[in-house]
């Protein structure tokens, strides 16, 4: 098409500088990480090669927190998809009354972010917290006392956080199957539990096997939950593991770089192992005309449907807020309400603060702008390997998807062990933020982008270019608006993940970079609970109040 | 009887769907669901099957009441001891077709061996028997099909419901499915409703056709009384090809066109209605060249008209031909080209007066 070769040199040059970019992105990162673990030295500094990094990993100390994080994510996996795909089938499967209000709920849950949960449990549950205080001085059963800061403490708080997750995948699902097979099965003279039993689960099965990989994989790179609970209680995870091995000293960025590479391998043959899943279920897909099933009489059942829903909400939501609004609004921290002395100081301090306010300001920029570029590099990532397909666009595809499996702190680490030799000052600044934020991103923005850009059909740009159309029109007059809204659905996510964040910016934050996570997650350290509370409700409520607009702004958010 | 539905309603919050229809299926009766496309024949059978709640009305299954809302007693699906075949079949993707199969009988606690002999019976029955380890996967539409016949009847079921099981087959093998499903009810002699919006379907298998519009009974009766007898104009439109001309009471006997030629009717039993006309069956019509000249009255009725339209459809031609005024259609083997004087002969017995107020009702 020699009239449509400018146009086409300008869109060889935008796939190339994108290839590039995404290529060092991931890659830099990745390589440092895999550089770092083979040698002696903290980054920066003369050193020699070695594998005695990797003979580090078959140490008793490794080894049994490698147990831990493996026997934590299984009894995780197993309880959240329990536990979600049983809230997804109540509330959308039976007769269940509060369907409204529980599914908003759900949904607010799943953006609570996950260090913010912690925090309000540990204040609930540590051994001077409120439900020992409660049960031990107050009704004087000490036989009731419990500890959070134990591996069933980590358990519990991450299940209360995976299963939104859980339900959210599981509800597409369990909405779109055709209702046709469950009605056969109950004319062939099935009673509705073995319907469930016999037909829906079965169904389903590959949705919840897919459902339950994911799960691991997010609870075993979880790095708030198991660092706030189980660093005091000494339950060791590899993510934790990992930062106390680079932010405590003895330090050994060698021995932590070569945990990186563990994990990373686990979570990524996790997540070879859920593609295949979706790939073999993709035979036996059970959404046809998605039809509506009659609802199943939940009848003297109901008040324990009830019970799972209500609870769950009230121990993942209304509870952590409630104490969290309790707390920060205390001079001192008190278990009993009516002997606390009240105050908005630490509300007034947030206010005063330089710092703090700098850190909003901070994260302000870093999810703005941040998720912006974020999308921008999702779209022209799904139009190249979706659309367009040049010479190498599998590699790019592969380069795009795979910081999914590279867990937060370790992305954090190997950007450290990068940093520390590339001659560009970025190391301290916001922009590095930025990078460490989109790179661990890139693939929610290309799975929500590129969902919608394969649903349109190449027949209508090409309808464009054979009225005239360079590629470059048919691509913004064409393609654009038509995927507009999954455009707007991945800066949403892409907002909510990095307003949320901390994994990856736990190991490269500075003074001056400090984000509100770290802001809240510094506070909650130096023991500062009235402060960081304070911290937590407004970060939550902005969260909530964002999600609120932008869900009445753009409808097609929800999928997200 | 076996199946007996009193004054059947549903509705969908404020919206209702089925206006107390009633009719019973005999033992062994073969009773077709005719309608066009949302007028309820789905809604229907599926209060039979108690997949949907009905909204009022009785519904009796072979004497026992199974649902009555106004008493408050409904029997539920799974007891109901029914046979049904689905539109897109409903064979379980994750189990085997001897699984498929044998579903209502393991789930009934049917010894396995008696579970494996007659799923073998009834694969027998549908010529599956070769594939019964196979899944469904594996299987073309056609074989489904055979296995959701097969799944419906294993379990000896009292009465058998089908909700369009023909239309997601070509056209041949719907033709040959037709037969069978034909032979198994006999041989089964169990009160079987098949819903259908197609005609030639439900005229060529049923015993009895209902012809449903939007949520109402037209017409209930034998497919020839339906095709030859329609009790009004929507039901003669919708059961098979005709032409109307509109018809006045001639003063005396007989009726005549707004054109004013004299037509010989069949206008037994018709019901008093405002307006009226005459339906004529397209291939009851003979047609030959030319004016003709005047003919001994044979007793038939003879039009002269001139061909306006001929669509060339290979067994015969449809011919559209202008009779003072009025248009019908007419097919036959013979050519005639567009513009030619053309005679048309039809028995009054094929000339049916309908009439033109749709709540009249079936005689
Ligand atoms: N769940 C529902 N809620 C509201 N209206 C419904 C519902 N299900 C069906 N309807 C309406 O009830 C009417 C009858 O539906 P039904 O499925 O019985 O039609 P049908 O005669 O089987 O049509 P078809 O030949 O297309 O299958 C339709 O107008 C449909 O829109
Ligand atoms: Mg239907």
């Amino acid at each position: 098409m020699p009239a449509h070769a400018g146009a086409g040199r300008v869109l060889t040059g935008v796939y190339w500088a994108t290839f590039a970019l995404v290529a060092a992105m991931v890659a830099i990162p990745v390589v440092a990480l895999v550089y770092g673990s083979f040698r002696t030295s903290a980054p920066g500094l003369p050193g020699e090669w070695t594998l005695r990094n990797y003979a580090g990993l078959a140490s008793g100390g490794v080894l049994s927190s490698m147990l831990t994080t493996l026997v934590i994510g299984l009894f995780t996996s197993v309880i959240s998809i329990v536990t979600g795909a049983a809230i997804a089938l109540i509330l959308h499967r039976t007769d269940f009354r509060y369907t409204r209000i529980v599914m908003p709920l759900i949904g607010l849950t799943f953006y609570f972010p996950s260090f913010i949960l912690a925090m309000a449990w540990i204040i609930v549950g540590a051994p001077g917290g409120i439900y020992n205080t409660v049960v031990d001085d107050m009704l004087g059963m000490p036989w009731l006392r419990a500890d959070i800061y134990t591996a069933i403490g980590i358990v519990f708080v991450m299940v209360l956080h995976q299963v939104p997750f859980v339900y959210l995948t599981m509800r597409g699902p369990i909405i779109g199957m055709d209702p046709i097979y469950e009605e056969a099965a109950s004319a062939a003279g099935a009673r509705p539990h073995h319907v469930l039993l016999r037909v829906t689960l079965p169904l389903l099965g590959y949705s919840l096997i897919s459902s339950f990989i994911l799960t691991f994989v997010m609870t075993i790179e979880q790095f708030a939950i198991p660092a706030l609970l189980g660093i005091p209680g000494q339950v060791t995870v590899l993510a934790t593991q990992l930062y106390l091995l680079v932010r405590f000293s003895p330090t050994d960025y060698g021995l932590a770089a070569a945990i990186g590479v563990a994990l990373s391998l686990i979570t990524g043959a996790a997540i070879w192992a859920q593609r295949r899943v979706t790939t073999a279920g993709r035979l036996t897909t059970v959404t046809g005309k998605a039809g509506r099933m009659r609802d199943l009489p939940l009848g003297r059942w109901r008040w324990a449907a009830n019970l799972l829903c209500f609870g769950f909400v009230f121990l993942g939501l209304v509870m952590p807020m409630v104490i969290l609004l309790y707390t920060s609004v205390l001079k001192w921290f008190t278990v009993n309400p009516l002997e606390g002395i009240y105050t908005l100081r630490n509300y007034a301090f947030i206010w005063e603060s330089g710092s703090t306010m700098g850190s909003f300001t901070n994260t302000l920029i870093v999810s703005g702008a941040g998720a912006a570029i974020g999308v921008g590099l999702g779209l022209l990532c799904c139009y190249f390997t979706l659309r367009l397909r040049p010479a190498g666009h599998r590699t790019l595809d592969f380069l795009a998807s795979l910081p999914f499996g590279v867990p937060g702190v370790v992305l954090g680490l190997g950007l450290l062990w990068a940093y520390a030799y590339l001659p560009v000052p970025l190391y301290g600044t916001l922009a590095l933020m930025v990078i460490a934020f989109v790179t661990r991103f890139l693939p929610y923005a290309t799975e929500t982008i590129g969902g919608q850009m394969v649903q349109i059909d190449r027949s209508l740009e090409e309808a464009a270019w054979v009225n005239g159309a360079t590629r470059l029109q048919g691509m913004s007059r064409i393609l654009l608006p038509l995927v507009s809204l999954s455009l707007q659905g991945a800066y949403f996510l892409l907002f909510m993940a990095f307003f949320r964040e901390i994994s990856s910016a736990i190991l490269i934050y500075s003074v001056n970079t400090s984000v509100i996570s770290i802001s809240i997650w510094s506070f909650f350290e130096q023991a500062n609970w009235g402060l960081a509370s304070a911290l937590a409700v407004v970060a939550t409520v902005i969260i909530f109040v964002a999600m609120a607009l932008i869900l009445r702004l753009a409808p097609t958010a929800r999928r997200g | 009887m076996s199946i007996q539905v009193e004054a059947l309603t549903k509705g969908y919050g404020p919206l209702t769907v089925v206006h107390g229809i009633s009719f019973e299926v005999a033992r062994g009766e073969f009773m077709s669901l005719l309608g066009p496309s949302g007028c309820g024949k789905s809604t229907t059978l599926r209060c039979i099957a108690d997949l949907e709640d009905a909204s009022s009305g009785v519904i009796r299954i072979d004497g026992q009441t199974v649902s009555a809302p106004a008493q408050n007693l409904v029997v539920p699906v799974h007891e109901r001891q029914v046979g049904m075949v689905f539109q897109s079949y409903a064979i379980w993707p994750h189990m085997t077709v001897a699984a498929n199969v044998g579903f209502p009988l393991a789930i009934r606690k049917v010894p396995a061996r008696d579970v494996a002999r007659q799923v073998d019976n009834a694969l027998e029955i549908v010529g599956m028997r070769h594939l019964r380890q196979r899944h469904p996967a594996q299987l073309s539409g056609g074989q489904q099909q055979r296995v959701a016949l097969a799944r419906a009847i294993v379990g000896r079921p009292r009465v058998l419901l089908f909700d369009e099981p023909l239309s997601n087959l070509d056209a041949k093998l719907r033709e040959s499915t037709r037969a069978e499903i034909k032979r198994l009810q006999r041989e089964l002699d169990v009160a079987t409703v098949y819903v259908t919006h197609d005609q030639e379907e439900a005229l060529s298998m049923s015993d009895r056709v209902l012809v449903m519009d939007g949520g109402r009974i037209a017409q209930a009766g034998t497919p020839k009384q339906l095709y030859r007898r329609p009790a009004n104009r929507f039901v003669a439109d919708f059961v098979g090809r005709a032409s109307f001309i509109d018809v006045t009471r001639r003063d005396g006997a007989g009726w005549t066109t707004a054109g004013g030629l004299a037509l010989r009717l069949d206008d037994t039993d018709a019901p008093t209605a405002p307006r009226y006309q005459a339906m004529l069956r397209p291939e009851t019509i003979a047609i030959s060249a030319g004016g003709g000249a005047e003919a001994p009255d044979d007793g038939l009725n003879v039009l002269r008209g001139q061909v306006v339209e001929s669509h060339y459809l290979g067994a015969y031609t449809e011919y559209m031909v202008d009779v003072a005024g009025a248009r019908i259609k007419v097919h036959a083997a013979a050519d005639f080209d567009v513009g030619a004087q053309v005679t048309l002969r039809v028995a009054p017995e094929f000339c049916r007066l309908v009439a033109i107020d749709d709540t009249a009702q079936a005689p």
